[in-house]
């Protein structure tokens, strides 16, 4: 498969260059941007391994809605990037020793057994009627329903917490409340009231 | 190499490279075709005519952020309907009954966020 090898190597090669922009670049927008990049590229990496649904999933819910929400952080941090590189040399020893932990837990893990060749052979191209999104369907609401519902929980409480944390409401708003306006009645607006005419003089 | 799954993607592929050199070809005939000639006024920036008040770069309400994570939340409940809408048929009611719980749990969070009026922009 010498064709799908060249789509594998020129999607692989945007995605590291994206990635590498995106902790390179000084403008924090645009490293969300190319990000974004990233994300996309590495869905079509997914789509090579036939992994059709996660491969659309990937670009509705991060690219579509995380990337989003990235954005508004980065926009609403007020970031002067001045004063974030000043402590850099300071914090480099820090951060190198936990990117090269990260480093060795991440070889450790893949270089273990469970991911050599021997063990996870070639997958099997499939045929045009399999489907993917079919095959993981069956999986989640039978096998894996527990951690389904799990995931529910997990998402009521992100909206719980979001709405506790972030929800303002404005006092100094001036708007008018259409259902108060409609249900005034005559009696609260208008005061008729009976006083003899003037006598003209 | 057609009659496998990944064959059926080939089309889209050709749409995103036919995309991005329909796109390319149009920056750059733009970039090679147009007279170039800037000066200091016309690089300035201008707000409708008059100087810029203040740096684009201000802070946002973050009313914003509530409304994006909200939108991440059912984006993602949407995104566990599809398998479910398609393996409907072969999980049968255990798996209906499954996703009616799901539902119900976060139309728990869909009341509370409405009744909290977190849904309003004021």
């Amino acid at each position: 498969m010498i064709f799908q090898d060249f789509v594998f190597y020129s999607l692989a090669s945007v995605v590291i260059i994206s990635a590498l922009g995106v902790i390179t670049l000084r403008n924090p927008v645009y490293s969300v941007l190319l990000l974004v990049l990233a994300f996309v590229t590495s869905s079509g990496l997914w789509l090579l391994l036939e992994a059709e649904f996660l491969a659309i999933a990937l670009v509705v819910v991060y690219v579509g809605a995380v990337m989003v929400l990235f954005l508004f952080v980065v926009m609403m941090l007020d970031i002067n990037l001045d004063q974030m590189r000043e402590g850099f040399w300071k914090w480099f020893p820090f951060g190198a020793i936990l990117a090269f932990i990260m480093t060795v837990e991440m070889s450790m893990v893949l270089m273990s057994k469970q991911f050599s060749s021997e063990i996870i052979q070639t997958p099997e191209y499939k045929s045009v009627d399999y489907s993917n999104t079919k095959e993981l369907g069956r999986l989640i609401y039978t096998e894996y329903v527990y951690v389904f519902e799990l995931a529910a929980v997990i998402l009521l409480v992100a909206m719980v917490a979001a709405i506790a944390i972030t929800l303002r409401h404005r006092t100094d708003k001036k708007s008018s409340n259409a259902s108060r306006q409609i249900a005034v009645s005559r009696n609260e607006r208008l005061k008729v009231i009976s006083m003899p005419a003037e006598k003209k003089e | 190499m057609l009659d496998t799954m990944l064959g059926n993607y080939f089309p889209i592929l050709l749409f995103i490279l036919v995309g991005l050199l329909v796109g390319t070809l149009c920056l750059v005939a733009g970039w090679l075709l147009a007279p170039n000639k800037p000066d200091a006024e016309k690089l300035s920036t201008y707000e409708c005519g008059f100087g810029a008040f203040e740096d684009a770069r201000m802070k946002f309400d973050v009313r914003y952020y509530l409304i994006a994570i909200l939108f991440i939340l059912f984006d993602l409940e949407i995104a566990f309907l599809f398998p479910w809408a398609v393996a409907l048929k072969e999980v049968g009611l255990f798996g209906f009954v499954a996703m009616l719980v799901f539902l119900g749990l976060l139309v728990v969070g869909f009341i509370y966020e409405w009744a909290k009026g977190a849904l309003e922009w004021d």
